[in-house]
């Protein structure tokens, strides 16, 4: 009896020897670098941010450890209100507008061979090779009152007085759009290029015209690079500062520009740190809301 | 055609880590050298090594690689990029890291109150005589270095109105044509002379009604920031800006130059200070001191000032300097006298950025 007791103990402590030598460890081996990283460089500051949001601020701009809910009142004010509603509309238009130039261009790679794809691919990224920085300040450049743009117009006899594009919500938003269209170009990419032709054959064949098959075919197979693209998109937007600091000439003001000047020139800590609290409340709600109305299992980032 | 994405992808952020070490990697040498110093300075021993925090393009290469022959070391240079950095490294820890760190006069006052910066021993910098006493506040504990005039400039062609005061920026004519600097301390005291107050007022209803005025003002402001840019390129018809940006902008249009400093005026213009301070408990002080004598000495600074034709509160470098600085447009202008201060408003530093805050995010 006592034996095959310790029999069945040695065989659960094999086992388990065994499943820490096949399962743990390559499972630490793989997560635990990156586990690492997050936990040092996401949850600590992320933690950190919502503990200084708690707190109150000193007279030259210094964060005072005494518990205080001011920041959180301060942003019932409406005018924090308006910037959000502001920074969300234009986040929403820029998605959208990626999505409608993106699809179609992925479409486009996608149904390209291979090497051309790859190449196309490229050109795509070429533009990050430099500083994003440098890219909006040559759309200032080309822009400006009395830049190649302007001149153009005005030689061509198009205007007569050369326009202000510089400084306008607009040209705020074509910045957003070239800043933020490879990411919703590769995801589209990834999952339109899995689309099988033999499903597109098959809907035609069965009567429907070119119209039905993208409604009804390929865009809902589609739909978990349309998803990723969404998110990839819509986030950054929502947070994004330079663009508007420097397109928008500190006139155009959205909510990652109010939580820079909180921890700049302002120097209200708590209040951008409530700040950065509220924009994570929101995007943690909008991801929530889209998963619930959206089937999560075939979601897919690349 | 996956791999070929990920390979994309996974270049793509080695750059943007590459990107980042680039940056962090020069704030780290310094760290390692101020934490190294202790067990080699002697007062003996002459030190090697001067970590100097300040404005970026605000001194010429050259004056500091003279300096660095001259004295056999190195200089470290950090950059800050908002007045409100150099306060927090004095005050919130970080500052012994630097032996020089350039501030403005508005903030002396409580730098020393807090005991944030050492005391000068002036007689170790001989050269500092040059200074025109009317330009040097605190002077026990700081060196100036250059200072600005924050006045307004415009166009003579584009610009719809002649410009005599503050208050005819709010003019309905200039709708979206000031390029202006930007900063709570920098814009109040400019709507609060208009109305007829104290720049450096502490009365809430006083900055209320001087934020009323800037709500008005900020109609017309085309662009916060890059002044001397909107001048040239057309963008703004008239700027409130240092004298300094002008000199460049007015050097920019070249020939063709019909920007003008509006003159006369009315008003009260604000005069800065940017000036060196030694943080308490910083490492070289030997060194700090010679290059501190070093700016001060005329030649050096003309030349200094060559490249970077802002005002100077040191007479013998402007007699030095060349004629082209002595004679710049930007500098020429009838009511140096009339100026004012930023001075320390205590508590009331919140009520101007609660203010400040409000006008920028309601529109």
């Amino acid at each position: 009896m006592s034996t095959r007791i310790n029999d069945t103990t040695d065989l659960q402590a094999i086992s388990r020897k065994r499943d820490l030598r096949r399962k743990t460890l390559p499972a630490l081996a793989q997560a635990g670098p990156v586990s690492v990283w997050m936990i040092l460089f996401v949850t600590i500051p992320m933690l950190y941010i919502i503990y200084i949001s708690f707190m109150s601020r000193g007279v030259f701009g210094d964060v005072v450890y005494e518990f205080s809910l001011e920041s959180y009142q301060t942003l019932l004010d409406a005018t924090y209100f308006k910037v959000i509603l502001k920074s969300l509309q234009v986040a929403l238009f820029t998605t959208v507008l990626c999505l409608l130039l993106g699809y179609p261009f992925a479409y486009y790679i996608a149904r390209k061979p291979p090497e051309k794809a790859s190449r196309l691919i490229m050109l795509i990224m070429i533009p990050f090779w430099t500083n994003s920085l440098m890219r909006l300040n040559s759309w200032l450049l080309l822009f400006q009152t009395s830049g190649p743009i302007n001149n153009f117009l005005q030689w061509a006899g198009i205007t007569d007085a050369p326009i202000t594009f510089v400084y306008t919500d607009g040209l705020v938003v074509l910045g957003m759009i070239t800043n933020m269209l490879p990411f919703a170009v590769l995801p589209l990419y990834s999952s339109i290029e899995k689309l099988q032709k033999s499903l597109l054959e098959a809907s035609s064949d069965l009567g429907a015209t070119p119209r039905e098959t993208f409604f009804r075919v390929t865009l809902p197979l589609t739909f978990p690079g349309i998803f990723s693209a969404v998110i990839l998109v819509f986030i950054p937007s929502l947070g994004i500062y330079t663009v508007s600091d420097m397109l928008g000439g500190g006139k155009v003001l959205y909510i990652g520009n109010i939580i820079k000047n909180q921890f700049g020139s302002i120097r209200n800590w708590p209040l951008g740190a409530a700040l950065s609290v509220l924009l994570l409340v929101i995007t943690g709600a909008l991801i929530f809301l889209y998963t619930r109305f959206s089937k999560l299992e075939d979601m897919e980032v690349v | 055609m996956k791999r070929i994405l990920s390979g994309v992808l996974a270049g793509a952020m080695l750059l943007a880590l590459c990107a980042c070490g680039g940056d962090s990697s020069a704030p780290a040498e310094t760290t390692a050298a101020g934490t190294d110093a202790p067990a080699e300075t002697t007062p003996a021993e002459a030190s090697t090594e001067l970590n100097i925090y300040m404005w970026q393009q605000y001194i010429s290469d050259e004056l500091i690689a003279n300096f660095e022959e001259e004295n056999n070391c190195t200089v470290n240079l950090s950059y800050m990029s908002d007045n409100a950095d150099a306060i927090t490294k004095l005050t919130a820890g970080g500052g012994q890291e630097y032996d020089l760190i350039m501030t403005c006069d508005a903030y002396m006052e409580s730098l020393i109150a807090g005991g944030y910066v050492e005391k000068l021993d002036l007689t170790q910098i001989p050269n500092s005589s040059n200074i025109n006493e009317a330009y040097w506040t605190a002077k026990d504990y700081c060196v100036p270095y250059l200072m600005n005039y924050i006045y307004i400039v415009y166009n003579t062609e584009t610009c719809p109105i002649d410009i005599t005061c503050y208050n005819d920026l709010i003019d309905p004519a200039l709708k979206g044509q000031i390029s202006t600097i930007d900063g709570a301390r920098n814009l109040f005291p400019i709507a609060l002379i208009a109305l007829g107050y104290d720049p450096n007022s502490t009365e809430e209803s006083e900055i209320a009604e001087a934020y009323e005025w800037l709500v008005k003002f900020n109609e017309n402001v085309v662009a916060y920031g890059a002044a001397e840019q909107n001048l040239t390129n057309g963008t703004a018809s008239v700027a409130l800006t240092y004298d300094g940006n002008t000199s460049w902008a007015m050097s920019e249009m070249g020939e063709n130059n019909t920007l003008v400093v509006a003159d006369p005026f009315d008003d009260a213009v604000q005069l800065g200070f940017d000036l060196y301070v030694i943080p308490t408990g910083a490492q070289h002080t030997d060194l700090a001191y010679k290059f501190l004598n070093y700016i001060c000495d005329p030649e050096a600074m003309a030349k200094n000032l060559e490249e970077y034709p802002y005002s100077c509160p040191n007479d013998a470098a402007v007699a030095a300097a060349p004629e082209s600085y002595r004679n710049d447009p930007a500098r020429n202008f009838s009511y140096k006298e009339n100026v004012f201060f930023q001075e320390d408003v205590g508590e009331a530093l919140t009520i101007y950025n609660d203010y400040y805050q409000k006008l920028k995010v309601g529109q």
